[in-house]
């Protein structure tokens, strides 16, 4: 049972100032439980996908602690790092499939920090992990399309062989860095659904950025907001009203739905 | 108070000393422009065109006098619109309105441009008199006659070498291969910039390229004749040396302008550096790749003809030699032999490279 009420990830203070000067993240604390769907909302510039890449590391957190299943990741480097990484999966905003390589090939991918280099470069992946890459790829609704090209598919589809690969890594947390803001609304939400899924049926934890409230209302199960920078609110979707809303996105801000 | 203090020339600093660095080299720009217009008129111009010398006097003193001349001028007009430096650097404020063709710094570069125009027809001896010479006539005539009435009866010799041209090449481009693709991930920035050592090979490999590339095939062949002795092995060294510099110049442009992304990803995914460059660069750059390369040797069966000039070896010597001895046919049927070959490999090459797009 207390493992149920240990965060799967918890935050302490976070800073981030880029080389540039820009301090993208100030003092952000907060707790990510396990199992649940939280999601980060903000204007943009406001540090979400700062915040996102801190926490495995594909950006460097300035002063602050980042706990992950109760271990200190923050200065880990060399092969632990890389092992916390793979315990990550992380899907983007603009797919970041691999051009001119199969939809197996991308979803194998997510084996790289277990396979062997040498073999991983001759492209031999064990006979298991094939099988598994070809059930995932069911999961996510695109049987048939294993040996297409995956720069050939829709968005919708480069994003659902997106989540396969970071499935592929048997993640405890996924990261999801705004995975709808290039797809229209259909697409959008049939995507959310096979997130949704996969937080439901498999337990994976889900941290994500939206940019849509309508979409957060829907599928959200906590919300925190960030604003230059500061975490300013937390708590559930259903309590972000008008006020809060024009906290978040500024006095003028009126909101657009996506259905 | 202190903290602003502080923070002042922090974020006034670097602008200020970029403005710096802009206005001297607009200077700089503007005095080596008066020197050289006040150095080609005196020399060129003046005592060659007006006064008709043959060889007149040089002295280290006039290029001196012409900077010299060239500050105070520079220094003269820098603030009004004559000071093409000031325009090539940005700091006009210009009129959007007005065509910049029109500004007198514009008119003063085409100035700069005819009077280069005009020494060149001077220097390089552009004389129609020997052109249409009875001479000249003749032999052009005789050596039209002997091109156009090639003697077949060394076809054979002729294809040999052709052969050893074509396959020097190829191996020179295969031979160069594995160094430029290695050395063009040490010379690709957004993959060397993100620690000092890396920046400092970085830097370092950029720089033993840009040398390597700056001096010509035809003098490393020259260089290694001398190494290894005249023939193919020379020659084939020499196209090697200067394939690998272009090439890993090449590659390490097209690794610049990758997208990051799948690097991101598979970065993300816990992959080894090495994995992360085999699955998230090289799918994005095999191609142009290929088609770099493929081009390559394109341009080194070419770059052979010419290195087999000075002894590398290949069609170029033979052509050499039959020259030496005034075989005008022979001659004749080696250029078309040369002809056919560039042609053959210009025309395959670049239906190779637009197939595989
Ligand atoms: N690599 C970088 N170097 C310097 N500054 C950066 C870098 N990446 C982001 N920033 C800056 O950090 C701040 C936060 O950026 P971030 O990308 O995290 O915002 P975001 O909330 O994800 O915005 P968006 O909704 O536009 O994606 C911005 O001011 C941005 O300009
Ligand atoms: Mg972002």
């Amino acid at each position: 049972m207390t493992t149920q009420t240990q965060p799967i990830l918890s935050v302490e203070k976070l800073n981030k100032v880029y080389p540039n000067g820009t301090h993208a993240l100030k003092g952000v604390s907060f707790d990510v439980k396990k199992g649940e769907f939280l999601v980060v909302i903000g204007l943009s510039g406001s540090g979400k996908s700062t915040l996102l890449r801190c926490i495995n590391r594909l950006h460097e957190p300035t002063t602050g602690s980042i706990l992950f299943e109760g271990k200190d990741i923050t200065n880990i480097k060399g092969s632990p790092l890389r092992t916390l990484r793979s315990r990550i999966g992380m899907i983007f905003q603009h797919f970041n499939l691999i051009p001119r390589k199969t939809v197996l090939t991308n979803v194998l991918t997510g084996t790289l920090s277990r396979t062997g280099i040498v073999s991983s470069i001759f492209g031999i992946f064990p006979e298991e992990d094939k099988k598994k890459a070809l059930s995932l790829i069911e999961l996510v609704g695109l049987t048939g399309k294993e040996n297409r090209r995956a720069d050939n598919l829709s968005g919708g589809q480069q994003q659902r062989v997106a989540i396969a690969r970071a499935l592929m890594q048997d993640p405890s947390i996924l990261l999801a860095d705004e995975p709808v803001a290039s797809l229209d609304p259909a697409t959008s939400h049939s995507v959310m659904q096979y997130l949704k899924k996969v937080n439901e049926e498999l337990g994976v934890t889900i941290l994500c950025n939206l940019h849509f409230l309508s979409l957060v209302r829907q599928y959200a199960t906590r919300v925190i907001a960030l604003k230059d920078g500061k975490l300013i609110y937390e708590g559930s979707p259903s309590e972000i009203d008008e006020n809060w809303f024009q906290t978040i996105y500024g006095e003028d801000a009126v909101e657009v739905t996506i259905d | 108070m202190e903290t602003q203090e502080t923070a002042l020339p922090h974020t006034m600093g670097p602008t200020g000393i970029a403005q710096m660095k802009r206005v001297i080299s607009a200077y700089t720009m503007d005095l080596l422009h008066w020197a050289y217009i006040g150095l080609v008129s005196y020399k060129i111009i003046y005592q060659k065109v007006i006064m008709d010398m043959r060889d007149p006097d040089f002295s280290w003193n006039e290029p001196v006098f012409a900077l010299a001349i060239g500050a105070i001028i520079a220094l003269g007009l820098f603030f009004t619109k004559f000071s093409v430096g000031r325009a090539v650097k940005g700091l006009y404020d210009l009129d959007e309105n007005k065509s910049i063709m029109k500004e007198p710094f514009t008119l003063l570069g085409y100035f700069t441009i005819f009077l280069t125009f005009i020494a060149g027809l001077f220097i390089s001896q552009v004389s129609l008199r020997e052109f249409f010479s009875q001479a000249g006539m003749l032999g052009a005539k005789r050596i039209f006659t002997a091109l156009f009435n090639p003697n077949f009866g060394i076809i054979e010799p002729a294809i040999f070498a052709a052969i050893e041209t074509i396959y020097m090449a190829f191996i020179a481009t295969v031979t160069a291969l594995p160094f430029a693709f290695l050395l063009g991930f040490f010379a690709a920035r957004n993959l060397m910039s993100s620690s000092p050592i890396l920046f400092f090979i970085y830097n370092a490999t950029r720089f033993f390229l840009n040398i390597t590339r700056s001096i010509e095939p035809l003098v490393w062949a020259i260089i290694f004749s001398v190494w290894v002795g005249i023939g193919p092995f020379a020659g084939m060294l020499a196209l090697c040396l200067h394939s690998v510099s272009s090439l890993a110049k090449l590659y390490s442009e097209q690794i610049e302008n990758i997208s990051e992304g799948p690097i991101e990803a598979m970065t993300a995914t816990g992959a080894h550096p090495i994995q992360v460059i085999w699955f998230g660069v090289v799918p994005q750059i095999v191609l142009p790749y290929l088609s770099f390369t493929i081009y390559r040797w394109d341009i080194n069966v070419r770059m052979a003809t010419v290195i087999g000039l000075v002894g590398g070896g290949g069609i170029g010597t033979l052509l050499m030699q039959y020259q030496g001895l005034a075989k005008w046919n022979e001659v004749g049927l080696l250029a078309i032999t040369i002809a056919v070959i560039v042609w053959v490999m210009d025309y395959s090459s670049s239906k190779i490279r637009e197939s595989i797009k």
